[in-house]
C-alpha cells in the first residue's frame, strides 16, 4: 500500500521534475546558456494561468493555453533582449559570457519575481486542475489531475524526442550541440536553430509551470528553489545530456518521495543534496554525460 | 586620479543625497503643527502583510478628517520588509533615527518582531505587533521589562489562540460530532511552539486524543506524505497551526480527497483572496480569526470592514483589523499622555481601554505572566470560529454570534456522516 | 588607470568617508556601516571570480560559516570577541578548504553548483539544529563590538579599507597576475611551469578568510547572527551582482558596487516592494550595456584604456 503510495507520487514529480529540467538542459546543450531565471518563467506560466482561468473566466483549459503562451513569451524576451544581447557583445570577452549570462538571467529572474509578486501578491496560486476528482489504484486515491501531470509530462517529452530524431530540422538541433561551426559551413542559420530551440524550451517550460500550478501550487517565492532544482538535476544527469536528465528526475523524485514518506518530509531535499555532492566529486560528468 | 575619486564622490554623495531626501521629506511636511508620525513595518506582498499598512492608513484618514490628534495630523510611513528579520530592523533604525515617528506598527511574523523587540527598547520607540502570535513576544518583556517595557503585543498569543481553538472544538466536535482523536498539524516557526505546547495540553482535556504531532517546513510544497501519514493513523479531525502555508495544504487537501476535516489556524484562510486563490478549494475550512467582516463582534468591526472593503476592493486579512484599532489606540494614548514622550507613552498606552473591532482591548500588566498580552476572555477578546462557505467567511462559533452552521465538504467522513 | 591613481583615489576615498559621521545621522551610518562588511564580501568573491576565474556561487557558506562560528563560541563558551572573530575566520578558511580540494578538480557550472549546494547543505543544518543555532529567529549575541553608531561605522570603514588594501595588493602583485593567467589559459599557465591548482587553492583560502572575517564581524555588529543576513542564496546574489556591477576583476569596484546596491535600495524605498524590481532592472542595464561594470564606465571616460 505504502510502496505502491510511493510509485504514484512518485511518478508524478519525477516526470514533472524531467518536463522542467529537459528544457534547461536543451539550451545549455545547443545554445551553451545556463539560465538561472528558468523558475521565474515557470511561475509567471502558472500565475498567468491561475489569472486567466479564474479573473477573466478562461476556464481550465482556457487558463493553461493562456499560461503556456506567456511561458512561451517570457522565454523569447529572456532570449531577445538578455541573452542574445550578451552572446553578440563585442565588450565582452568570449570567456567570460557565461558569468555574464548568469548574472544577467538572475537579476532578470528577480525582476519578474517581483513584477508577480507586485501585482498578484507573493501567496501562493493554485491553477484549476483541467480534470478535477480522483481515482483508485488499487486501493491508492490519486488525484486525476497528478496522473495527467504524469501522462503531459511525459507526452511533451516524448514530443520532442520525435521532433528531434525525426525531422531535419531537430537533426540540425543535434548537431548544433555537438558542432555549431560544423552546421553553419552545412548552411544552416545559426540564428533560425536557436531561436527553434528557445521555441522548444519557452513551450516545455511554460507546460511545466502550469503543470506544476495545478500539481502542487506555487508561488512567487518558489522562484530560486525551482531553478536550483532544475540546475540540480541537470548537472547530476550530465550537462547538455537529455536523457541524463531524464534519469536524473526520476532519481531525485524517488529519492525526495521516499525520503519524505519513510524519513521526514522536514529533511525532504537533504538526501538529494548529498547524492549530487557524492555524485559530482566522483563522476563530475554526471550520471550520462560526456566530459 | 580625478576619475578614482568621483567614483568615490559619488558614493558619498549617494549617501548625502540620502540624507538630504530625509530632510526634505520632513522639513517639507512641518506646517502649523508637526504630524504625528506612525511607522508600519509589513511585508507588503503577503496579503496578511499588506493588510497592515492598508487598515493604518484607514484609521490615520478617519483620525485627521475629525480634526486629527489636537490638532496633529496622523501621518503613516510604510516601510516593506520584505519578510526579512534584517530588513525590519533597518526599517525600524530608520523610523526612529530618521523619519522620527511616535510609535512603531510591526509586522504580522513573530521572528521579525522578535528582532525587533530589543531595538523597540534601545530606540525608545513604542512598538505594537497587530499579527505576530508568539508568547515569547511578552515573555521577554516580562524577564526585562525596564528594557522592553516599549513593546506591546496587539495580537493573541499563540497560547490564548490555542485555548480559543480547543475550547471551539470541544463545543462543536467534541460535544456535536462526538470526535474523540485527533492529529496537530503545524508549521515549524517561532509562533507554533508555545502554540503546540498549548494544544498538547489542552486537547487531551477536552477529551481529544492526540494520535501524532506533525510540525512540517514552512518550505513544503508537496503535503501528499503528511496526510497519507495522517490518514494512516486514523484521528477525527486535523488540528491546524498554519500561517506561512495555507494555499497549497488547502487544495491539495481537497485535490486528495483527505476524509478528515481540517480545523484551528490557518491564517491565510483569514484573507478574501484566499477563495480565489484556492479555487474554492476553501470549502469547509474552520478556522480561528479575532473578527470577521459580516460579525458584528464589536460595534466597529462591520463599518471597519466596509469601509476597508470600499477603499481597497478586498477584505482585509486578520492583521488589517488590529493594525487599524493600534492606531487609535496610539491616537488615544498620545492624547492622554500629552504628547509623544516614549516613557509617557508607554504608561499611557499600558492603561489602554479601548473597544476595537475586535473586541475590548486591555493589556496585561506589568505584575501578569505575559505583561503587555491582549487580556482575553469574555468580556475582552474572544475570538471567533469562522469556516469558508461558497466563497464567503461565515461564523460558526461562539454561538451568540454564529450565523451559520459547520458543514463539511462531501468528501470528508466524520462519524455523523458515516452513521446516517 | 595605472595601480599608482587607484591607490591614490583609494585612500582619498577612505579620508573622505572617514569624515562622514561628522555630516550624518546614525541611520546613514548603520546603512553605510552594513554597506562596508557586504563590500568585503564582494571583494574576497571578486578575487576568487576576476582572478582565479572560478564562479563561485556559494559565498554565503564562508560568511555564514564565519558568522554562525563565532556566533555559536560568543553564545556558548563566552569567549570574547577577537577570539571569536579569530575562530569564525579560521572555520571559514577550513570550510573552505574542505569544500575547494575536490571541487577545484571541477570546472564552470560543475564548480558553481557545488559551491550552491554548499550553501544550502549549511542553510539545511542550521534551520534543522533550530535548537542550537537559533533557526530562522537567529541566535543572539551577549556581546556587541560597540553601541554607538561612529565607532561601528569606523571599525567597518577600517576594516574594508584594509580588506581592500591587502585583496588589491595582492591582485597587482606576481602571485595576482599568476593567478589571471590561470584562470584565463590554465592550460598555458600550467605549461609556463606555475602549479595552477595550488594557485587557485590559495585564493580561495584567501577568499575565504576574510568572507570569514567579514561574517564574523557583520554578526557582532549586529548583534544577532542570522541565516537571512549571512547564509542565505539571496545574500550570495547580492555579493555576486555587487561585483559584476562594479566592474570584475578590479576589486575595489566590487564594493563600490556593493555601497552601491544598499544605499540604491534605500534611496528607492519610497517605490516600497517595487524598490527591488528597479535596483535590479538597473543592475540588469548596466551590465548589458557596460561590461565593464562602474569602475569600467569611469576608466573609459577617463581616457586611461
Amino acid at each position: 500500500m505504502l510502496t505502491l503510495q510511493i510509485l504514484i507520487d512518485g511518478f508524478a514529480i519525477s516526470s514533472l521534475y524531467a518536463l522542467g529540467a529537459v528544457g534547461f538542459t536543451l539550451i545549455f546543450g545547443v545554445c551553451g546558456v545556463l539560465n538561472l531565471s528558468h523558475g521565474a518563467i515557470m511561475v509567471a506560466a502558472a500565475v498567468a494561468a491561475w489569472v486567466f482561468a479564474g479573473t477573466y473566466g478562461a476556464g481550465p483549459v482556457g487558463g493553461a493555453l493562456g499560461g503556456v503562451v506567456v511561458g512561451l513569451v517570457v522565454a523569447y524576451v529572456t532570449y531577445g533582449l538578455i541573452v542574445r544581447p550578451i552572446q553578440r557583445s563585442r565588450l565582452i570577452p568570449h570567456e567570460e559570457k557565461e558569468i555574464f549570462v548568469l548574472t544577467s538571467t538572475l537579476l532578470w529572474g528577480i525582476m519578474i519575481q517581483e513584477a508577480i509578486a507586485y501585482f498578484f501578491t507573493s501567496n501562493p496560486k493554485t491553477v484549476p486542475p483541467v480534470i478535477p476528482g480522483v481515482i483508485n489504484i488499487a486501493g491508492v486515491r490519486t488525484p486525476t489531475n497528478e496522473l495527467l501531470t504524469a501522462v503531459v509530462s511525459l507526452g511533451a517529452i516524448g514530443l520532442l524526442w520525435v521532433l528531434v530524431n525525426g525531422t531535419r530540422r531537430g537533426r540540425a538541433l543535434l548537431a548544433a550541440a555537438i558542432n555549431p561551426r560544423g552546421l553553419t559551413l552545412l548552411g544552416f542559420e545559426l540564428d533560425r536553430i536557436y531561436l527553434l530551440v528557445w521555441t522548444i524550451y519557452g513551450l516545455l517550460t511554460g507546460i511545466a509551470g502550469v503543470l506544476l500550478g495545478a500539481f502542487l501550487g506555487v508561488s512567487s517565492d518558489n522562484v530560486g528553489t525551482l531553478t536550483a532544482s532544475a540546475f540540480s538535476i541537470v548537472v547530476l544527469g550530465g550537462l547538455g545530456s537529455v536523457s541524463g536528465s531524464l534519469v536524473a528526475a526520476f532519481v531525485v523524485g524517488y529519492l525526495e518521495t521516499c525520503t519524505a514518506y519513510l524519513v521526514s518530509p522536514t529533511i525532504r531535499t537533504v538526501p538529494v543534496l548529498l547524492l549530487l555532492v557524492a555524485v559530482v566529486y566522483v563522476r563530475p560528468q554526471g550520471l550520462l554525460g560526456r566530459r | 586620479m580625478g576619475s578614482r575619486t568621483s567614483a568615490w564622490t559619488r558614493a558619498g554623495a549617494c549617501a548625502a543625497v540620502a540624507t538630504l531626501c530625509v530632510a526634505g521629506m520632513t522639513g517639507g511636511t512641518a506646517r502649523a503643527a508637526d504630524p504625528l508620525k506612525i511607522g508600519v513595518i509589513a511585508e507588503e506582498s503577503a496579503i496578511s502583510g499588506i493588510a497592515i499598512p492598508n487598515g493604518a492608513k484607514l484609521a490615520a484618514e478617519e483620525i485627521n478628517k475629525a480634526g486629527g490628534v489636537n490638532g496633529r495630523m496622523i501621518q503613516i510611513i510604510e516601510y516593506d520588509d520584505h519578510a526579512s528579520a534584517s530588513d525590519a530592523v533597518r526599517a525600524f533604525q530608520r523610523a526612529a533615527h530618521e523619519d522620527h515617528v511616535a510609535a512603531v506598527i510591526a509586522s504580522y511574523m513573530s521572528e521579525v518582531v522578535l528582532a525587533l523587540e530589543p531595538w523597540s527598547g534601545r530606540l525608545h520607540t513604542p512598538m505594537i505587533t497587530p499579527g505576530a502570535a508568539s508568547d515569547n513576544i511578552t515573555k521577554r518583556i516580562k524577564e526585562d521589562y525596564d528594557h522592553l517595557k516599549y513593546t506591546f503585543h496587539g495580537y493573541m498569543t499563540s497560547t490564548s489562540i490555542a485555548d480559543i481553538v480547543c475550547d471551539a472544538a470541544k463545543d462543536m466536535l467534541v460535544d456535536k460530532l462526538h470526535m474523540q482523536t485527533a492529529v496537530v498539524m503545524s508549521e515549524d516557526a517561532a509562533w507554533t511552539g508555545p502554540l503546540d505546547a498549548e494544544y498538547l495540553k489542552c486537547l487531551p482535556k477536552i477529551g481529544l486524543k492526540v494520535l501524532d504531532h506533525i510540525r512540517l517546513s514552512p518550505d513544503t510544497t508537496d503535503f501528499t506524505p503528511i496526510y497519507n501519514k495522517i490518514e494512516g493513523e486514523k484521528p477525527d479531525v486535523i488540528i491546524t497551526g498554519l500561517s506561512h502555508v495555507g494555499v497549497q495544504p488547502t487544495v491539495q487537501w481537497q485535490q486528495q480527497q483527505v476524509p478528515i476535516p481540517m480545523f484551528g489556524i490557518s491564517s491565510q484562510a483569514t484573507s478574501s483572496t484566499f477563495w480565489k486563490d484556492t479555487n474554492g478549494a476553501a470549502q469547509g475550512v474552520v478556522f480561528n480569526m479575532a473578527s470577521a467582516p459580516d460579525t458584528p463582534v464589536t460595534p466597529k468591526t462591520i463599518p471597519f470592514a466596509k469601509a476597508y472593503v470600499a477603499k481597497y476592493g478586498i477584505d482585509p486579512g486578520y492583521a488589517g483589523y488590529t493594525a487599524y484599532d493600534d492606531v487609535y489606540m496610539i491616537a488615544d494614548a498620545v492624547k492622554r499622555a500629552g504628547g509623544t514622550d516614549p516613557d509617557k507613552l508607554v504608561d499611557a498606552l499600558e492603561k489602554t481601554d479601548y473597544v476595537g473591532t475586535i473586541g475590548r482591548v486591555v493589556f496585561r500588566g506589568r505584575d501578569s505572566e505575559f505583561p503587555h498580552a491582549l487580556t482575553i476572555g469574555k468580556g475582552y477578546i474572544t475570538g471567533l470560529m469562522v469556516e469558508w462557505d461558497h466563497g464567503k467567511q461565515v461564523t460558526v462559533w461562539p454561538e451568540g454570534v454564529a450565523e451559520g452552521k459547520m458543514s463539511f465538504p462531501a468528501f470528508v467522513k466524520t462519524k455523523q456522516s458515516s452513521a446516517n | 588607470m595605472s595601480g599608482r591613481t587607484l591607490w591614490t583615489g583609494f585612500l582619498v576615498a577612505l579620508a573622505g568617508l572617514a569624515l562622514l559621521p561628522f555630516g550624518v545621522g546614525g541611520y546613514v551610518l548603520g546603512l553605510m556601516t552594513l554597506a562596508y562588511y557586504y563590500g568585503v564580501f564582494a571583494m574576497a568573491w571578486d578575487l576568487l571570480f576576476g582572478f582565479a576565474g572560478e564562479v563561485n556561487f556559494g559565498p554565503s557558506f564562508l560568511t555564514g560559516l564565519g558568522a554562525y562560528a563565532a556566533g555559536l563560541l560568543n553564545h556558548y563558551a563566552g569567549w570574547p570577541i577577537p577570539a571569536c572573530v579569530a575562530a569564525g575566520a579560521a572555520a571559514a578558511v577550513v570550510g573552505g578548504v574542505a569544500l575547494a580540494v575536490p571541487a577545484l578538480r571541477l570546472s564552470g557550472p560543475y564548480f558553481g553548483l557545488i559551491t550552491l549546494v554548499a550553501v544550502l547543505l549549511l542553510q539545511n543544518a542550521l534551520v534543522l539544529n533550530a535548537g542550537f543555532t537559533g533557526g530562522e529567529i537567529g541566535l543572539d549575541l551577549p556581546d556587541v563590538l560597540s553601541a554607538d553608531e561612529s565607532t561601528n561605522y569606523w571599525i567597518a570603514l577600517a576594516f574594508m579599507g584594509l580588506s581592500g588594501a591587502i585583496l588589491f595588493g595582492l591582485s597587482r602583485s606576481a602571485v595576482g597576475l599568476i593567478l589571471q593567467a590561470s584562470g584565463q589559459d590554465a592550460v598555458e599557465a600550467s605549461a609556463l611551469g606555475y602549479n595552477v591548482t595550488k594557485h587557485k587553492l590559495a585564493a580561495f583560502c584567501i577568499s575565504a578568510l576574510f568572507s570569514g572575517l567579514a561574517g564574523a564581524m557583520l554578526v557582532f555588529y549586529l548583534g544577532t547572527a542570522s541565516v537571512g543576513t549571512v547564509v542565505d542564496i539571496a545574500v550570495g546574489v547580492q555579493v555576486i551582482i555587487a561585483a559584476v556591477l562594479g566592474g570584475r576583476r578590479t576589486i575595489l569596484g566590487a564594493a563600490i558596487g556593493a555601497i552601491f546596491l544598499i544605499v540604491a535600495g534605500e534611496l528607492l524605498r519610497p517605490l516600497g516592494q517595487l524598490s527591488t524590481f528597479v535596483v535590479s532592472a538597473f543592475a540588469l542595464a548596466v551590465i548589458l550595456f557596460f561590461p565593464g561594470g562602474f569602475l569600467g564606465i569611469l576608466s573609459s571616460r577617463g581616457g586611461a584604456r
